[in-house]
C-alpha cells in the first residue's frame, strides 16, 4: 500500500505537470466564470443557467480531465518504457496501477475542488447562499469520475492511445443514455431485444445515475439514501474496473 | 497465484460484483422514479442525433430553448414559442418557469390575439390545462397552484376554482401575497367568514405589508360588508 501511495502521489505531480491537464482546467474555469453572461435574465432564470451550465460544464470537464489524466498516467509508461524499470523492482503489478488510479483521482478530486470553488463563488454572489444539493451534485460528479478514471485505466492497460480516448469517451457517452435504449428497446415488442438491452443496460455503466444536477438547478432535494446507493454503485464499479484493468495488465509483456 | 488461477479467480469476481451491482441498479431506478427523475425520450425530426447527444445533458438543451423563448417572447412571436414550452417542460418537468409562463403566455397573450370569443375561450383553456398538466408534475410545491388559481380569479372568474387552487398553494411555503389573494377570492366566490379568517390570520403574522391591507380589507368588509371601492362608494 505504501508503494502504491508513493506511485499515486509521483502519479499526482506529474499530472499537475501537464500541459493538457492545465489547459483543460483554465478552460473549465473560464467557461463557468462565463457563465455569468446571463444578465439579460430575471435573477431566478439566470440563476438556474449558472446551476446548469456549471454543474453540466464540471462534469463534462471533469470526465475530460479524468480520462486525459488516467490514459496519460498510465501510456507515458509503455511508450517511455518506464514500465520495464519500475517493474524490474520490488514492485507488485496490482500496486503499481493502485498508485496510477490513487494519483489520477487526486489530481481530479483538485479539479473538481478548483471547479466547484468558482461555481459556489458565482452562486454565493448571485443568491448569498448555497443550497446542500450543489454540493451532492458535485459530490455525485466527482464519485462519477472514480468510475471514469477506473474505467480508463483498464482500456488503456490493453489499448493504443487513440482507441483509449475514442473508447471512453464513447463509454461515458453511451453511460448516459443506456436508459433510453432501455426505454426504446421495451417499445420494441422483440423478447430477444429486451433481454439483450436489459444485460447492455447491467453491464455498461449507467452515469444517468450520478446526473443529479438537472433536479438540483430547478430546486429539487435528492435523498441521502439515493446518495448513499448511487455511490454505492460507483465504488462496486470502480473495483470492477480496476479488476479489468489488473486483469489485462497481468497479461501484458513489458 | 498461477496465471490461471488468477485469471478464473478475476473472472469470478468481477461476475460476483456484477450481480451484486444488478438489484443495486433496479432500487436506484426504482428511487429515480419515485422522486421523478424518470427518463423521457424525446425524438424530433431531423434532431434525432442531438437530442441523443444531449440525452445526459437535458438541462442544458431545456436552457438552450429558453433562450430562444426568450428572444420569441421580446420580438413578440408568441405562437412559435408553444413548441418550446411544450419542450422544455417534456425535457425538465420539474423547471417551475415554463409551465407558469407558458400558461399565462397562451390564457392572457394569445388569447387577447383571438380573432372571436370562441378561439379566445379556445387559449384560455389551452392556459389552463397547461397549468394544470405543470401541477401534476410538480405537486409538491405552491407556485403552479397558485398560478392556476390566478387564472381562473382574473382571466377566467370562476372563482369557486380559484378558491380551491389558492387553498391548495396555501398548503405549502409560500409568499405573504398567496393569502390575501386567498382572502380575495374567498370574498369574491361569496366565502365572507373564510375571508375574514383569512384576513384575521395575516394580521396577526408577521410584520409585512400585507398586514396593512388586511387592516384596511377586514375594516371595509365589516363595514360595508365588500372590499370593493365602488361597491360602497
Amino acid at each position: 500500500m505504501v508503494k502504491a501511495l508513493i506511485i499515486g502521489l509521483n502519479t499526482f505531480r506529474e499530472t499537475l505537470r501537464l500541459k493538457s491537464y492545465q489547459i483543460i482546467l483554465i478552460f473549465a474555469l473560464l467557461l463557468l466564470g462565463s457563465s455569468q453572461l446571463f444578465s439579460f435574465l430575471t435573477p431566478e432564470e439566470q440563476l438556474k443557467m449558472i446551476k446548469d451550465v456549471s454543474l453540466s460544464g464540471i462534469e463534462i470537464f471533469a470526465a475530460l480531465l479524468a480520462i486525459f489524466t488516467a490514459m496519460t498516467s498510465l501510456r507515458n509508461e509503455f511508450e517511455t518504457n518506464t514500465i520495464s524499470t519500475l517493474l524490474s523492482k520490488p514492485l507488485r503489478r496490482s500496486e503499481f496501477i493502485l498508485g496510477k488510479f490513487i494519483g489520477s483521482v487526486l489530481a481530479i478530486t483538485l479539479s473538481v475542488i478548483l471547479m466547484a470553488a468558482v461555481f459556489s463563488t458565482l452562486i454565493l454572489i448571485k443568491q448569498h447562499s448555497l443550497e446542500a444539493g450543489l454540493f451532492s451534485a458535485t459530490f455525485l460528479i466527482w464519485a462519477e469520475m472514480l468510475v471514469i478514471v477506473a474505467l480508463t485505466l483498464a482500456v488503456a492497460a490493453f489499448a493504443s492511445t487513440a482507441f483509449t480516448l475514442i473508447f471512453v469517451l464513447f463509454l461515458f457517452l453511451t453511460g448516459h443514455l443506456t436508459g433510453y435504449g432501455l426505454e426504446l428497446a421495451q417499445q420494441a415488442k422483440n423478447p430477444l431485444l429486451q433481454a439483450l438491452t436489459k444485460i447492455f443496460y447491467k453491464v455498461i455503466p449507467n452515469f444517468e445515475n450520478f446526473a443529479i444536477r438537472d433536479e438540483i438547478a430547478v430546486g429539487v432535494s435528492v435523498s441521502l439514501s439515493y446518495l448513499l446507493k448511487t455511490f454505492g454503485y460507483g465504488l462496486i464499479y470502480t473495483f470492477i474496473a480496476l479488476l479489468l484493468c489488473l486483469y489485462f495488465f497481468q497479461f501484458r509483456e513489458v | 497465484m498461477s496465471k490461471t488461477a488468477f485469471r478464473s479467480r478475476s473472472i469470478a469476481a468481477i461476475i460476483l460484483l456484477f450481480l451484486i451491482l444488478s438489484p443495486l441498479q433496479d432500487s436506484i431506478d426504482l428511487q429515480r422514479r419515485r422522486m421523478g427523475f424518470e427518463r423521457r425520450l424525446m425524438l424530433m425530426p431531423g434532431q434525432v442525433a442531438g437530442n441523443l447527444i444531449l440525452g445526459g445533458f437535458k438541462g442544458l438543451a431545456a436552457d438552450l430553448l429558453w433562450l430562444q423563448v426568450e428572444s420569441l417572447f421580446h420580438s413578440g412571436q408568441h405562437y412559435k414559442m408553444l413548441p418550446l414550452f411544450q419542450s422544455i417542460t417534456f425535457l425538465q418537468p420539474k423547471f417551475i418557469t415554463p409551465w407558469a409562463v407558458g400558461g399565462w403566455h397562451m390564457a392572457y397573450n394569445i388569447s387577447v390575439k383571438a380573432k372571436n370569443e370562441e378561439e379566445k375561450q379556445f387559449w384560455i383553456k389551452h392556459g389552463v390545462d397547461f397549468l394544470a398538466e405543470g401541477i401534476k408534475n410538480n405537486p409538491e410545491r405552491y407556485d403552479l397552484y397558485f398560478e392556476l388559481g390566478w387564472t381562473y380569479f382574473n382571466k377566467v372568474k370562476d372563482y369557486a376554482n380559484a378558491v380551491k387552487y389558492f387553498e391548495l398553494a396555501a398548503k405549502f411555503p409560500r409568499p405573504e401575497y398567496v393569502d390575501d389573494v386567498l382572502a380575495h377570492a374567498y370574498e369574491e366566490n361569496g366565502q365572507i367568514k373564510e375571508a375574514i379568517a383569512t384576513w384575521e390570520r395575516i394580521l396577526a403574522g408577521p410584520d409585512t405589508p400585507f398586514r396593512q391591507i388586511a387592516a384596511r380589507m377586514l375594516s371595509r368588509l365589516k363595514k360595508y360588508g365588500t372590499t370593493k371601492v365602488e361597491t360602497y362608494q
